[in-house]
């Protein structure tokens, strides 16, 4: 096991950069998960840590190793693909112990290393199965146990979980948890599944256009976001945004006018001061609404989710893009076309530069 | 007020048996097309079959009606005159080496030109395309003289050699196409397991390649077996004559002798359909490969 470096690592095809001096440090052990739009470069990372691409410029280091132009072989690291890469002519042992067959590894502890992944992924029973053979779980978890057997330095997983059903990727995603603990193996997994993020990670990495957002612990990027993109990213439903005015600012407060909820001004705790009249936006999550809140408004409400145990009232308005999403807990329910009186604390509420995005803390 | 029955048109009822009787039909129709299309099919081969149990007395008095009864001695003849075992022999080393020369370096050839996106692979693809649309008899003068000039005439290695560059561009064109459809991740995971470019097509790619293969192989096979030409522009030696061109003995200058051209056609495109029917079921399966997930 082994910590990961890359250090202002940038990635080219021709002249089109996709990765953008990305710097991160992933310590020994760590579940780090890289999430983010379609197209941010997350899998194009994951792939440059594996070897499968070329890093263009910056240097990456695994256990103090500088790899940054080693074979993907000589890295240290074993992956999971999104398609499990499993291959067809080959059963579940052959697939499993290929790697060490062509590595040169002696038979006998070929079959020992293999049999003890089995057992930890409970694949004994299929090891003579070729993948045609499998579910889809069974698959993933003999890519798993392909990558097991290698004893990498870094697990790399990218987006294993997609291609599941809703409960298989339940059940693999605390099998993967558990497998985690268990080997207490550095792991980097890709995803776009919020919950798959939140749940698993120790460290979330969010990436935008080939650029890290923020990284940090899940809490951390959930409660104390950065910018704009990371509290409208991390979380789901997303973080409501209330275009604002700062009216004034006094005693280390920001007083921000809120029009989308009929004018109510809300003091917002800030150590850097804004200018008055500055545009900013205020960030608040639909569990922050609560009836006795000490800031009150009133939405109509055009639809409501209802859960089971929570349910989710969504207003819209023209001004918006987004409708406002209040969560609501109990038995009483709002009609659809009603009116609901929200009410909220203003410590909960986050304050953003509607020019560059930043926080304003 | 209308209720909504009252507004319903009634649908025109057609009865079990009516659906039954067209369903029928329809099948009957069907098979009845099928049936006529084999027939069509088959007409040359039963026709050469029937000809080649007639004694030369039926022949010279009804050329299109059936043997009297089945008459072996054509067949004696042709073998003792066509030296038959030979001639299979030579056209079964032929085809099985053009076959197995053209499979590896058409596969090995093939696995770069699907993976590399470059102008290169894209001009090499496009002349092997132009290999497969050019016609034999346009290659038939240069070949000859290049082999001359090498000394390959009247060689199995030559006429080995001739046909492998023939039909090479079919090989790649079969292969560039299914290797491309393999995934990507195949290959990335063999990377990972440490096999180099070699490993990876030896152990991952080739094995995938199989029903390609079988399906590859039957199109070669026939092709090779049943080709005429060269072996007759490339071939002198009695002993090195493919099949074709043992039972083109029976084509003089003057006319045919069909008691002896008959039977020799049979026997000569018997081994051919023994190898289809022993082998047919892989073969079709290679050729529907890929159809279905």
């Amino acid at each position: 096991m082994a910590e990961l470096a890359l250090t202002n690592a940038i990635k080219r095809y021709g002249a089109t950069q996709v990765i953008h001096g990305v710097d991160l440090q992933v310590d020994d052990g760590d579940f780090c998960v890289f999430v983010g739009p379609s197209g941010c470069g997350k899998s194009t990372l994951l792939r440059m840590i594996a070897g499968l691409e070329e890093t263009s410029d910056g240097r990456m280091t695994i256990g103090g190793r500088d790899v940054t132009h080693a074979d993907p072989a000589r890295r240290g690291v074993a992956m999971v693909f999104q398609t499990y890469a499993l291959y067809p002519h080959m059963t579940v042992r052959e697939n499993m112990s290929f790697g060490l067959k062509i590595g040169g590894t002696e038979k006998s502890e070929i079959t020992r290393k293999v049999d003890a992944a089995a057992q930890i992924l409970k694949l004994q029973d299929y090891m003579d199965r070729k993948p045609k053979a499998l579910s889809g779980g069974q698959r993933q978890r003999v890519a798993i146990g392909r990558a097991i057997v290698r004893q990498p330095d870094v697990f790399l997983f990218d987006e294993p979980l997609s291609n599941l059903d809703a409960e298989l990727r339940v059940e693999m995603r605390v099998e993967i948890a558990k497998l985690h603990k268990q080997l207490g193996a550095t792991m980097i997994y890709v995803t776009h599944d919020q919950v798959e993020a939140m749940t698993m990670a120790d460290k979330i990495v969010v990436l935008r256009d080939g650029r890290i957002e923020q990284a940090g612990a899940p809490v951390t990027l959930y409660e104390d976001p950065d910018n704009l993109f990371v509290a409208g990213f991390i979380g789901s439903p997303r973080m409501n945004f209330f275009d604002g005015t700062v009216t004034r600012v006094e005693a280390g407060r920001a007083h921000v006018s809120l029009p989308r909820l009929g004018g109510v001004e809300v003091p917002v705790a800030v150590t850097e001061v804004p200018g008055e009249g500055q545009a900013v936006k205020l960030g608040l999550r639909p569990e922050h609404f609560e009836p006795d809140g000490g800031i009150r408004a009133e939405l109509t409400i055009d639809v409501i989710e209802n859960l089971g145990g929570v349910s989710y009232a969504y207003s819209s308005s023209d001004a918006d893009d987004h409708p406002v999403i209040v969560e609501l807990r109990g038995k009483s329910r709002p009609n659809e076309g009603g009116r609901l009186a929200v009410g909220f604390d203003p410590s909960s509420a986050l304050l953003f530069d509607s020019e560059t995005g930043r926080r304003i803390r | 007020m209308m209720s909504l029955s009252d507004t319903a048109t009634p649908r025109t009822a057609t009865s079990p048996d009516w659906d039954l009787f067209r369903r029928r039909g329809k099948s009957i129709l069907v098979h009845c097309i099928v049936l006529g299309l084999v027939a069509i099919m088959l007409l040359p081969l039963v026709y050469m079959v029937m000809m080649s149990f007639k004694t030369s007395t039926e022949i010279a008095q009804d050329p299109l009606g059936l043997p009297d009864s089945l008459y072996w001695g054509n067949y004696m003849a042709a073998l003792s005159s066509m030296g038959y075992v030979r001639s299979v022999l030579n056209s079964m080393g032929i085809t099985i080496s053009v076959i197995v020369v053209v499979v590896f370096s058409g596969a090995m050839a093939a696995y770069p030109l699907a993976r590399l996106q470059n102008r290169i692979s894209r001009v090499i693809v496009m002349v092997m395309a132009l290999g497969l649309a050019t016609p034999n008899f346009v290659t038939i003068t240069p070949i000859y003289v290049i082999f001359r000039d090498l000394g390959l005439l009247d060689s199995y290695l030559g006429i080995v050699l001739a046909f492998a560059a023939l039909k090479l561009p079919l090989a790649v064109f079969f292969y560039t196409s299914f290797i491309a459809a393999i995934p990507i991740e195949l290959e990335e995971a063999a990377r990972l397991d440490n096999c180099n470019n070699w490993q990876i097509f030896w152990h991952v790619i080739r094995p995938l390649l199989a029903p390609v293969t079988a399906t590859l192989s039957l199109f070669v096979m026939i092709m090779v077996w049943n080709d005429f030409i060269y072996p007759l522009l490339l071939l002198t030696d009695k002993d090195k004559l493919t099949v074709m061109i043992a039972v083109y003995k029976f084509v003089g200058n003057t006319g045919i002798d069909p008691t002896k051209l008959f039977p020799a056609a049979v026997l000569g495109s018997l081994p051919l359909l023994l190898m289809f029917a022993v082998f047919q079921r892989k073969i079709m399966a290679g050729a529907t490969a890929g159809a279905v997930k």
